[in-house]
C-alpha cells in the first residue's frame, strides 16, 4: 500500500510510533479522542508507559503536556480543533506559548471535516486565534508525504507548534522526498494571471479549481502554505509582483485567518486586489465535505469563479 | 549573605520577620502588590527552600533538582525572596520587583527568573503542569519530589480537580501539593464567595493522602512535608491553614488585603510599619546592600 492511499491519521500514527521508537522522550496525550486521532489503540498498545489519555479534560491535558515540556519530553497531545485551541486558549496562551515550553498540539478534523459533528465540533477560528498568540508557530499539512514530515520536523522543534490534522485519504500533492519547512511556501501550479493561496484542505480544492482554469486559458499561480506562522512573504511577494490579484480559499472564517495573514503581508508591502474565500464570519452546520465547501463558497468550483472575475476585473 | 539550610527555631523567626519586611517593603516600593497571599506563604515557603528542597541555585535548571511549582503566580515575592536568600540572585534584585524590564515580575515566569520551574499567574494551571512534571521525572527515573503550592480561591477553577483527578489515577506520589487555606480571595471570604468546604474530604475523595497543618507553625509544616513526602501510591495534599497577610498588623486578615495599593510616602510609612517592632521606625534596619 503506497503512503498516501493510507488516512492521514494513520500516518500521524505510524509517524508516531517510529519517532516514540527512536526517542524515549516523546509521549502521546489524547483527551478521549485518541480513536478519532488514530492513536487508540495502536500507540497505546505499542507504548502503553508513554501513552496518556486524560479523558474528557483538554484544560489539564494542555498543562501536563507544558509540565512534560519543561521536563525535556516531547509532547504531541491532540483532540478535535475546537477543543485543542479555543476551549484551552488561555492554558496554551500561558503555560505552554508565553512559557516557552515546547509542546506539540495537534487540533484534528478541522474546520468542515469534522462534517456530521456540526457547528459545536466546527472550528473556523483555530488558524486565527493560534496565529495571534506569540511564540506558537501554525502549521497545516495538505498530504499525507507533508504530514509525515512535519511531525517528524515538529517532534525535532524546541518551538510549541500547533497542526491541523485532517483524518481522511486525500490525493498526494508531493511524494517521498518532500522536506517540510515552516519558511517555505510550495508553488504547485505556476502560472501569471491569479496568485491562488491555499492551506490544508483547500489546497486539495485549488488543484482541481486550477485544472479547470486551465482549460480556459486562465493561469493560476498555486501557492499552499504548509505554515501560516511563520509566514513565507517571500514567495508570496514574487507571484503578486507577476500576477498582482490574489485569492485565498481556507477552510476558516475569512476573518485572521490566511486570508488575514496575505492581507497584512500585501498591504504592508505590494497592495493588491485581494479575494478572501472561507466561511464568511458564520458558525458551519452539519453536512458532509462537498456540501459544506459549497454552502460556505470555499470549494473547488468557488476558487475557480473567483479566479474568473480577478481576471475579468482587470 | 547566602543560607542553605536553617533548623534552628531563632533563625527560622529571624529570617520569618526578614522575609515578611523585605516583601512588604519592596511592594512598598512597587507602588501596590498581592500582600495579603504572599505573606500567608511565607513560613511554607521559608520551610521548603531552607529545610526541605534540594537545588543548586549555582544550577537552576540542575535535572536531579527538588521543582517548586506555584500555581498561585501572584505570590512570587515571597518565592523571590526565598530564591534571593539562597543565592540565585543578588537580593538588590528583589528591589526591582515590577520596575520597567524587571526579571521579577508580580507572576512567576520561568523564562525570566533564575530558580522559577513553572510559570504561572493564570489561576488553576499550576497543579496541571506539576502533573507533566511530575509525570516526566517519573517517566526519567528520577527520584526528586515535585512541590506545588494552590491557593483557597484558585481551587475554585475546575481544572484543579482535572489534575487533582489525573495525579491520583496516575499514582503521582513524587507529587505533594499544599493549599494556601487563608480563607480569602479578592471580592470576600471564600466561605461568602463559593465554599471549599469540606476541602480535606474532597481531596481524600480524589484519591490524595490529605494531611491538614497550621501554616504558621514550623515543626508542624517540616514534619507534615516529610510525611507528604513518604506517602506511596497516591499524591499528598497538604491543607494549610494560614492567615492572609499574616504579620503585617496594617493588613493581616483583613479582606483588602489581596493587593494593596501604596500612592504616597505616608502610606508606605503606615504599611512598613505594620511590619515593625513596636517602637522601631524602620525595622531590622535592613541593609540592603549585605547581600552583595
Amino acid at each position: 500500500m503506497k503512503l498516501h492511499e493510507k488516512e492521514l491519521r494513520a500516518v500521524y500514527t505510524d509517524t508516531l510510533i517510529e519517532l516514540m521508537t527512536e526517542n524515549s522522550n516523546v509521549v502521546c496525550l489524547e483527551a478521549d479522542l485518541g480513536k478519532s486521532s488514530g492513536t487508540v489503540p495502536r500507540v497505546w498498545e505499542a507504548f502503553p508507559d508513554r501513552f496518556f489519555d486524560v479523558g474528557v479534560a483538554e484544560a489539564n491535558m494542555i498543562g501536563i503536556s507544558a509540565g512534560l515540556a519543561n521536563e525535556g519530553m516531547v509532547p504531541f497531545c491532540a483532540t478535535f480543533t475546537p477543543f485543542a485551541t479555543r476551549r484551552a486558549y488561555d492554558q496554551i496562551t500561558i503555560s505552554i506559548a508565553y512559557a516557552e515550553n515546547p509542546v506539540k498540539i495537534v487540533g484534528t478534523a478541522p474546520g468542515i471535516t469534522t462534517a456530521k459533528n456540526g457547528a459545536t465540533h466546527m472550528c473556523f477560528q483555530d488558524l486565527a486565534i493560534m496565529r495571534a498568540m506569540p511564540n506558537m508557530r501554525v502549521y497545516c499539512p495538505a498530504d499525507v508525504y507533508e504530514l509525515r514530515s512535519m511531525v517528524k520536523y515538529m517532534a525535532a522543534s524546541k518551538k510549541p507548534e500547533y497542526m491541523q490534522l485532517i483524518r481522511e485519504i486525500h490525493s498526494p500533492l508531493f511524494d517521498e522526498d518532500y522536506e517540510f519547512d515552516p519558511h517555505k511556501a510550495r508553488v504547485l501550479d505556476q502560472g501569471s494571471d491569479v496568485t491562488v493561496v491555499t492551506t490544508g484542505l483547500t489546497s486539495q480544492f485549488a488543484r482541481e479549481a486550477v485544472a479547470m482554469l486551465k482549460q480556459e486559458d486562465i493561469h493560476a499561480e498555486h501557492i499552499h502554505y504548509p505554515s501560516v506562522k511563520p509566514f513565507d512573504v517571500e514567495t508570496l511577494l514574487k507571484s503578486v509582483k507577476k500576477t498582482n490579484a490574489v485569492v485565498t480559499a481556507e477552510n476558516q472564517n475569512v476573518i485572521g485567518g490566511l486570508g488575514g495573514a496575505v492581507c497584512e503581508v500585501l498591504a504592508e508591502n505590494y497592495p493588491v486586489k485581494v479575494k478572501r474565500l472561507g466561511a464568511r464570519d458564520r458558525f458551519g452546520e452539519v453536512g458532509d465535505v462537498p456540501y459544506l465547501s459549497e454552502t460556505l463558497g470555499f470549494s473547488a468550483k468557488d476558487i475557480a469563479a473567483a479566479c474568473r472575475a480577478m481576471q475579468a476585473s482587470r | 549573605m547566602k543560607i542553605d539550610r536553617i533548623e534552628s527555631r531563632e533563625q527560622l523567626d529571624q529570617l520569618a520577620k526578614e522575609f515578611r519586611f523585605i516583601v512588604t517593603d519592596i511592594m512598598c516600593r512597587a507602588g501596590g502588590g498581592h500582600i495579603g497571599g504572599s505573606l500567608s506563604l511565607v513560613e511554607i515557603i521559608i520551610t521548603l527552600y531552607f529545610r526541605i528542597m534540594n537545588v543548586k541555585p549555582d544550577d537552576p535548571r540542575w535535572e536531579d533538582r527538588d521543582r517548586f511549582i506555584l500555581s498561585k503566580g501572584h505570590a512570587g515575592p515571597t518565592l523571590y525572596t526565598a530564591l534571593a536568600y539562597r543565592g540565585y540572585f543578588p537580593k538588590e534584585l528583589l528591589l526591582t520587583l515590577n520596575a520597567n524590564g524587571t526579571k521579577l515580575p508580580s507572576h512567576v515566569d520561568q523564562v525570566i527568573t533564575p530558580g522559577v520551574d513553572q510559570t504561572a499567574g493564570s489561576l488553576g494551571q499550576g497543579l496541571s503542569c506539576a502533573n507533566g512534571i511530575a509525570l516526566a521525572n517519573k517517566l526519567q527515573k528520577k527520584t526528586n519530589n515535585v512541590f506545588c503550592v494552590v491557593g483557597d480561591g484558585e481551587s475554585q477553577e475546575g481544572q484543579i480537580w482535572e489534575a487533582a483527578m489525573f495525579a491520583a489515577h496516575h499514582k503521582l506520589d513524587n507529587l505533594v501539593a499544599i493549599t494556601d487555606y487563608n480563607k480569602m480571595q479578592i471580592d470576600a471570604e471564600v466561605e461568602k464567595i463559593v465554599s471549599l468546604e469540606p476541602v480535606v474530604d474532597k481531596w481524600r475523595s480524589f484519591g490524595w493522602e490529605v494531611f491538614e497543618v497550621d501554616g504558621h507553625d514550623w515543626d508542624e509544616i517540616y514534619d507534615t512535608i516529610q510525611k507528604a513526602i513518604a506517602v506511596k501510591g497516591k499524591p499528598a495534599m497538604i491543607v494549610a491553614h494560614t492567615v492572609k497577610a499574616k504579620g503585617n498588623v496594617c493588613y493581616e486578615n483583613r479582606i483588602e488585603c489581596h493587593f494593596i495599593s501604596i500612592p504616597d510616602e505616608d502610606e508606605r510609612k503606615r504599611v512598613i510599619g505594620g511590619v515593625c517592632t513596636e517602637g522601631d521606625e524602620e525595622p531590622f534596619h535592613f541593609n540592603w546592600t549585605e547581600g552583595k
